[in-house]
């Protein structure tokens, strides 16, 4: 080495490490403020994709530069009950919703947050999906009839004509609120004419409103700003294929309460790679992801704090009843005889699962919730019993040849159990679930679907007669019986009345009886679970109740685990996260734990 | 012993393999662990009939005397694992390289004596075998074929992998159809079959054997790397799952726990690569009689 380079070399070496530390994505934003880091546990950062929240793919991060007029707290006694968003407060009546606007609520180009931009976003609400045919209210549908501005700050929202959804209030504050300025011209003029005839009674204009309306949302999700124009406290400014950055809108209407500078949400493909990053200390905190006990333990000894919340999700073994021999309630009383419910979920979800007990439907704490202590110990556990199972099996004609249980009709039985690649939990679930069956006298093998969209749609078509599949979506009973008794098993309204459909092209998979007969009555599902919708959480007791004890009874998914909401906060660079028993915030994105004051920067 | 006797036994085949053999050390090694995987294959299931036995509260335990390379994420026994799940694997690979072999040899020595319009036909035959992309051909299948059974994965890996060998085939069957011998076999008016099984084939047999060997390296990892990825159905026993889950469900790469489960597949598969290499040694000599004189 001559001596010019020997002298150089280490300078230009400094110089570039210079260089790349001040490219590199520090902890420490430019002017001074504290970088947060975290990844979206809803999507992955998709570079390229258009910033339209209403893209499936696309680049928003709600909490961060996506805003709601409320964040639901998941409150199962009262299904409105919101943090505050871009509404400050709201009033509701039977038929509608005044929502007082943030008095200070404005774009990230500096421009007022005004009823009209509601008006655009509830319109554009409709076209994606969420209106329902004539007037289908008792169903989880968005049944808006009229937004009216009431002043600069105050606008009233008005069900369809008819319409007394008790979840109006909550539909109307999920949605998401966009500008007029950006989103305005991609909506006709009539659309509102449009939604009206949508909502009415004749059959035919209505469906023609509806596919009009989808028409125009397709144009809406296909659409890319050139900018992301945000009210909540962060803007996107940039997305890389490994990361989003978001710095903070200084024109958020609640700045004093936002610490980080910037929020840096990192790429992933897999859980994996989120473990990876928890282990390194990169993330100051984590949403929910499966994973396994030994990874818990390298996540924790990094410094990572475990905060477990409510999750209203369970995960269960369903059944087609059109295929034999799963018509049969004794065939599937026997089959949660024999599955060890802890024994798969030890395996399945080891840190983020807790076995299902009392198989109603719903998770545990709802079920403690809705009944009462006799009717809860009056259940069946259905606690592993494979005697159990053998009598009940023999009682409805199967017959045991060798260590072979044979169908009634001679034929040998074996299951195929339907999983989900990717869906590890699932997975490794699947394999003690055909363990413990086959070892039982059913050889059941587990199989793959490639992915959950295909899944749902050959789950859909009637493909799989036995398959996991997610229940007990709550907060509220009716949505966890809605799961059951609902769509995916022919139910629907039709006016006043519950519809009944099946066979092909009906998207009933489920097929389950329309009546169970429990204690000698006739409970008829599909109605009691329509009826939920429409009234007080105070006065769906005594349905939910006797939802509960038939489901018990004639178990049309066996529950295996229900979800706990597993995760991580890192006290390295910011201070005061949510605690655990706050599940109100910890439901919701960290950018609503900071809209609320929580989050600060350690000085 | 008359001196013709002597001459013949030193040239029976199985003093010529054997000398063959153990003129290198790592030609032994190559086939003992050639053999070795062979027999885990056929006699592996048979050790371990039945279910896969589970134990959920011995989930990635550590290899000890109970299991020797440890429990995986149900606390199954990956020792058992990595035996039972060794006969697909190499059932998979052997039927790939044999429809390989046979169908690239086949199409590359027709085309290649016969020429023109023969030659022409095949080759575009070929050529188009060539512009399939076979793994992204393989993951498509699999959304709409079952590949559950190693007939089926080994037939499809087979019928489209061939290409390449019958262009190399082909090009040394073009050269060789030149040669004197092959004037005189012609001149003597032998069949065309004669020709190509009885003196053609014997003279490119060398370079097919190596490449049947070759083959079923990269047909070994064309369908572990399928299961590692995830695209085909799941079955606990086959050493592609067994890493798919070492690294997507049991964080592998993120936990010692889970460290066995995810290198002994990988320890299989580096073994029977490395026994194959070191035996393509022996397999050249044993097919090459210019070698063979030489030594």
């Amino acid at each position: 080495m001559n001596r010019h380079t020997w002298v150089t070399a280490p300078v230009a070496a400094l110089a570039v490490t210079a260089m790349l530390a001040a490219c590199s994505t520090d902890n420490k934003a430019a002017d001074g403020g504290a970088v947060y880091t975290t990844i979206s546990g809803t999507n992955p950062i998709t570079a390229g994709a258009p910033m339209n929240p209403f893209n499936a793919s696309g680049n928003y991060f709600l909490g961060y530069n996506t805003m709601q007029l409320g964040f639901d707290k998941l409150n199962p006694a009262d299904p409105n009950d919101f943090f505050p968003g871009l509404a400050k407060s709201w009033t509701a009546t039977p038929t509608s919703l005044t929502v007082q606007l943030q008095d200070k609520a404005k774009w990230s180009d500096g421009s007022d947050v005004t009823p009209d931009d509601v008006k655009t976003s509830l319109a554009i609400a409709l076209t994606q999906g969420s209106a329902t045919v004539g007037a289908g209210f008792l169903t989880q549908g968005l049944d808006v009839g009229a937004v009216k501005t009431v002043d600069a700050h105050t606008v009233e929202i008005d069900q369809a004509v008819g319409g007394k959804n008790i979840n109006f209030t909550r539909l109307v504050l999920k949605q998401t609120i966009v500008p007029t300025k950006v989103y305005g011209s991609l909506v006709p003029a009539d659309i509102w004419d449009t939604i009206a005839a949508s909502q009415g009674s004749d059959a035919t204009a209505a469906q023609a409103a509806i596919d009009k309306l989808n028409a125009t949302g397709k144009t809406i999700s296909a659409f890319a700003p050139q900018t992301d124009v945000s009210a909540g406290p962060f803007v996107l400014t940039r997305v890389n294929p490994g990361s989003a950055v978001l710095d903070r809108n200084k024109y958020f209407y609640d700045l004093p309460k936002i610490s980080p500078k910037q929020v840096v949400l990192r790429h992933y493909s897999g859980n994996e790679q989120i473990w990876g990053y928890m282990k390194n200390g990169e993330l100051d905190s984590a949403p929910y992801t499966s994973i396994p006990t030994n990874v818990l333990d390298e996540i924790l000894k990094a410094g990572n704090k475990r905060v477990d919340s409510l999750h209203y999700v369970n995960a269960a073994i369903a059944f087609n009843e059109s295929v034999a021999p799963y018509d049969k309630t004794a065939v599937r009383q026997a089959l949660a005889y024999v599955i060890d419910r802890k024994a798969v979920t030890k395996v399945g979800e080891p840190v983020g699962g807790t076995a299902s007990t009392h198989l109603t439907g719903m998770i545990e704490q709802a079920t403690a919730n809705w009944l009462t202590p006799d009717q809860v110990n009056a259940l069946n556990p259905y606690e592993p019993d494979t005697a159990k199972a053998e009598t009940l099996l023999k009682g409805v004609g199967f017959t045991k040849n060798g260590d072979q249980w044979m169908l009634p009709d001679g034929k040998p039985w074996t299951i195929t159990l339907q999983t989900v690649n990717g869906f590890s939990d699932w997975i490794a679930a699947s394999t003690v679930i055909a363990n413990e069956l086959t070892s039982f006298g059913i050889p059941t093998k587990p199989a793959l679907t490639a992915d959950f969209a295909t899944y749902k749609t050959e789950m859909a078509a009637g493909k799989y007669a036995v398959g996991f599949w997610l229940t007990a979506l709550g907060p509220q009973a009716s949505a966890a019986y809605q799961r059951l008794y609902g769509a995916d098993n022919g139910f629907s309204m039709r006016g006043a009345t519950v519809a009944h459909v099946s066979g092909k092209g009906s998207g009933n998979w489920q097929n389950t009886p329309e009546t169970y007969t429990v204690g000698g009555n006739t409970v008829k599902v599909g109605e009691l679970t329509a009826q939920l919708s429409a009234l007080a959480p105070a006065d769906q007791k005594p349905i939910i109740q006797q939802l509960a004890i038939a489901t018990n009874q004639e178990l049309p998914v066996i529950p295996i685990w229900d979800y706990t909401s597993v995760q991580f906060t890192n006290d390295k660079r910011f201070t005061n996260f949510p605690q655990q028993g706050q599940d109100a915030l910890l439901n919701n994105p960290p950018g609503v734990w900071m809209m609320q004051g929580y989050v600060q920067g350690k000085q | 012993m008359s001196t013709l006797a002597a001459a013949r036994a030193r040239r029976s085949p199985w003093r010529v393999t054997r000398r063959v053999l153990l003129r290198k050390p790592g030609r032994v090694i190559g086939l003992a662990i050639i053999v070795f995987f062979t027999l885990m294959a056929i006699a592996g299931p048979m050790l371990y009939p039945g279910q896969l036995a589970v134990d959920p509260d011995n989930i990635y335990a550590s290899p000890s005397g109970a299991h020797w390379l440890g429990t995986d994420f149900a606390g199954s026994d990956v020792l058992q694992e990595v035996i039972v799940g060794a006969r697909y694997v190499l059932l998979t690979a052997a039927i790939s390289a044999l429809v390989t072999a046979a169908l690239g040899t086949t199409i590359g020595l027709v085309a290649g004596y016969h020429r023109g319009f023969t030659d022409s036909s095949l080759m575009r035959v070929t050529d188009f075998v060539l512009t399939i992309p076979g793994f992204p051909l393989l993951v498509v299948l699999s959304t709409i074929w079952n590949f559950g059974r190693p007939l089926e994965m080994g037939l499809v890996l087979g019928v489209t992998g061939w290409g390449g060998v019958a262009r190399a085939v082909r090009s040394q069957t073009l050269s060789l159809r030149e040669r004197g011998f092959l004037e005189a076999a012609r001149g003597l008016g032998l069949s065309n079959t004669h020709i190509i099984v009885r003196e053609l084939l014997p003279n490119i047999a060398p370079y097919v054997a190596m490449n049947l060997l070759l083959s079923v390296i990269g047909f070994i990892g064309a369908e572990v790397a399928l299961f590692f990825l995830g695209v085909v159905p799941f079955t606990s026993s086959n050493w592609g799952v067994m890493l798919n889950e070492a690294v997507f469900a049991g964080g592998a790469i993120n936990s010692p726990q889970a460290l066995s489960y995810l290198l002994a597949p990988l320890v299989c598969i580096l073994l029977l690569t490395l026994g194959i290499v070191l035996f393509l040694d022996a397999i050249d000599e044993l097919f090459n009689p210019r070698l063979r004189e030489r030594s």
